[in-house]
């Protein structure tokens, strides 16, 4: 790679280039992680004992989530709530990159991906913030339902996990459009007119035909949804209901509020791994390959 | 069965544009019928037509004498042959064959016989294993043709399925597409831009250019009897020699050609004297002896090729009058040179003449 860059830059702006990328790879990205792998395996000390007999490494703080009952079960519903916000936004997301990659014309594509993006020129805690209007009791929403009469009675949207759902679909759908219309956009149109041609309905041609071909942007749509999910803090926090915590506002409430970064740590580093052998998982279940996501 | 195509009264445009004019046009059961014509001309929008794609901005499709007005693609008794083929490149050869039988509910055992059947008629027996991408151009071509007729279609529709392949495959695929159609006795409906052949497979072609349907005929006649100045030109390959009609009357009309003088030919009805008209006569028409009853054309020889079986000579009878002369090998002479000048004889039974200066 160094070669590479040298034959096109010159050696001088080469080395200067991959420095960079080194250095932003050890600062930002490796030293964070190994620090809070260091954190997360030692105790909370005072100051006054750092250094001393009790500064040594164990797994205590790992322990303490296995021990707790009411964390347990929130890094679960995390973990589930997180499935649900992905199969909810790829059920959303599907037929609108369908449309756009091959049943729009390419003036109405445009205007459908300005309007799609558009609402995320704004801060996310804004955005967040205007679906808590949005699904407020006596908000637009249910004044809306009610006048078209579909219901007699306001819907207490933000008091379960409906609107964590809502929120977290709406602002991660970029990430899961943007993949699947990629991928069905590469699909060649006649496939789709060859499958009908040969008695397919509508549901057989995307079954057999679209989806398949448009796995692994659906898989990286799902992954970057999931991942999102898992660790967001803003739309529980806004959104949420008391009963309807995320299990990032308990590692939030360690660091900050608890005090005992050691312990956030671990409770981190634990949702990390399961996410992301959670994601191996599926990928395994739905045989996609780390190589046909990197596409 | 009734597996005939009735084009009736169908138009169709797109916005302001008509990509297709009024088409009156009905195709036989069993008939292997081509449309010819160049790129842009229409061909693919009027398989679209059929096939349900695409629904004609006035008139109707009628497919065995039933009209086809809202009747999905994927229920029409159609199967097409996509220019691109359209194979499922994540599925098998097998699942590809497969596919319109899997969609029709057909247990495993029974498609896999067909499939079996198939592989055979198209001559890849063994091959249902392997994956669309380990085929070559002509297998890819052959799965298509299999996959199509899995479904047991009434129409065969094929969009210019040969383009892709090279010359030799392309020429030992028309045999076989001919022998696949009379084995299984389908309608086939056959688009080419290649005049070679919509004539050896044919049994009628409709020559189309600009969206029109110019002459359809069985290829004899369109190569003896063109109707248009397109055609004309446009099958095989003809001088046009343009002049104003002297005289014409049953069925014969004289032109004159000006510095060429006056040349006869055929014609079709009656020429206004005084019109443009234009003189087609085919390469292979022209001979270098003179009989009774024949007309000559003096020009000077500005090319002589030797291409095995025959000789062509391309000559300038006037300041802008090419011609080019296709001779058998046995006529070469050393008097045929470059420079040389030289006598060109045709039967007026060989000429045609068509009303309008435009020989495209
Ligand atoms: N969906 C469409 N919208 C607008 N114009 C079209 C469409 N399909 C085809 N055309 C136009 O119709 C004409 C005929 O196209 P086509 O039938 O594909 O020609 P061919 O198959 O003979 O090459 C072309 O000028 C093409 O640009
Ligand atoms: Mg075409």
């Amino acid at each position: 790679m160094f070669n590479q860059l040298k034959s096109r830059f010159g050696a001088g702006l080469a080395f200067g280039i991959l420095g960079m990328v080194v250095v932003w790879l050890v600062i930002l990205v490796i030293l964070p992680q190994i620090l809070m792998i260091d954190y997360s395996l030692k105790p909370n000390l005072l100051p006054s004992e750092v250094g001393g007999p009790k500064d040594a490494f164990s797994l205590v703080n790992y322990e303490t989530l296995f021990n707790n009952d009411i964390h347990l079960a929130i890094f679960f519903k995390t973990l589930w709530s997180s499935v649900l916000v992905t199969v909810l936004t790829l059920f959303v997301s599907y037929p609108i990159a369908f449309y756009l990659a091959k049943v729009a014309t390419p003036q109405k594509a445009a205007l459908c991906l300005l309007l799609l993006i558009i609402p995320f020129w704004i801060n996310e805690i804004l955005r967040t913030f205007s679906w808590y209007i949005i699904l407020a009791y006596k908000g637009p929403l249910n004044a809306l339902l009610l006048g078209l009469g579909f219901i007699d009675r306001p819907i207490r949207f933000l008091s379960g996990d409906g609107g964590v759902l809502i929120g977290m679909v709406y602002a991660y759908i970029l990430f899961m459009i943007f993949p699947i219309y990629n991928a069905i956009e590469s699909l060649d149109s006649n496939q789709i007119k060859a499958a009908r041609n040969l008695g397919a309905g509508w549901i057989r041609t995307h079954w057999r035909v679209v989806i398949p071909h448009a796995k692994p942007g659906i898989a990286t749509g799902c992954i970057m949804t999931f991942m999102l999910a898992a660790g967001s803090y803003a739309v529980p926090a806004l959104l949420g209901s008391p009963g309807s915590r995320w299990f990032t506002q308990i590692i939030y409430n360690w660091f900050f509020e608890g005090g005992n970064w050691n312990q956030g740590a671990a409770y981190a580093f634990l949702l990390l791994v399961m996410c992301i052998g959670f994601i191996a998982l599926v990928m395994r279940v739905f045989k996609v390959g780390l190589g046909d996501i990197a596409k | 069965m009734d597996s005939s195509v009735h084009l009736d009264n169908t138009v169709m445009q797109f916005g302001d544009f008509t990509a297709i004019q009024k088409t009156d046009l009905k195709i036989e059961s069993g008939e292997f019928f081509s449309f010819l014509g160049p790129s842009g001309c229409g061909k693919t929008t009027i398989l679209n037509m059929i096939s349900g794609f695409l629904d004609p901005t006035q008139g109707d499709v009628k497919i065995g004498g039933k009209s086809m007005k809202g009747v999905p693609a994927n229920k029409r008794p159609t199967s097409m042959i996509f220019q691109n083929l359209a194979l499922f490149p994540l599925m098998t050869v097998a699942e590809n064959i497969e596919f319109g039988l899997e969609v029709r509910g057909v247990p495993k055992n029974e498609r896999k016989k067909a499939s079996d059947r198939l592989l055979e008629l198209v001559a890849l027996e063994g091959s249902g294993t392997k994956k669309v991408s380990e085929l070559s151009g002509g297998q890819k071509q052959r799965i298509a043709i299999a996959r199509a007729l899995a479904v047991e279609p009434q129409v065969l529709l094929l969009d210019e399925p040969l383009s892709a392949l090279d010359l030799k495959l392309r020429q030992h695929m028309r045999t076989e597409l001919k022998e696949i159609q009379r084995k299984t006795g389908i309608t086939f409906i056959y688009i080419t831009h290649d005049q070679g052949e919509a004539l050896t497979m044919s049994d009628r072609v409709a020559v189309m250019s600009a969206g029109k349907i110019q002459q359809v005929a069985d290829p004899i006649t369109l190569y003896r009897d063109p109707h248009t100045a397109f055609v004309a030109s446009f099958v095989g390959e003809n001088n046009g020699i343009r002049g104003k009609v002297l005289s014409s009357d049953s069925g014969v009309a004289v032109l004159d050609c000006g510095p060429m003088g006056k040349l006869a030919g055929r014609s079709y009805g009656n020429l206004v004297v005084g019109s443009e008209a234009t003189l087609f006569i085919r390469p292979e028409h022209f001979r270098l002896q003179s009989e009774e009853g024949m007309h000559t054309v003096h020009a000077d020889i500005d090319e002589v090729n030797f291409e095995g079986s025959y000789l062509t000579l391309h000559a300038n009878a006037s300041a802008n009058q090419a011609l080019s002369i296709q001779l058998g090998t046995h006529q070469f002479s050393d008097a045929l040179k470059i420079g040389a000048p030289v006598d060109l004889s045709y039967d007026e039974e060989n000429a045609i003449i068509i009303a309008g200066e435009d020989n495209v």
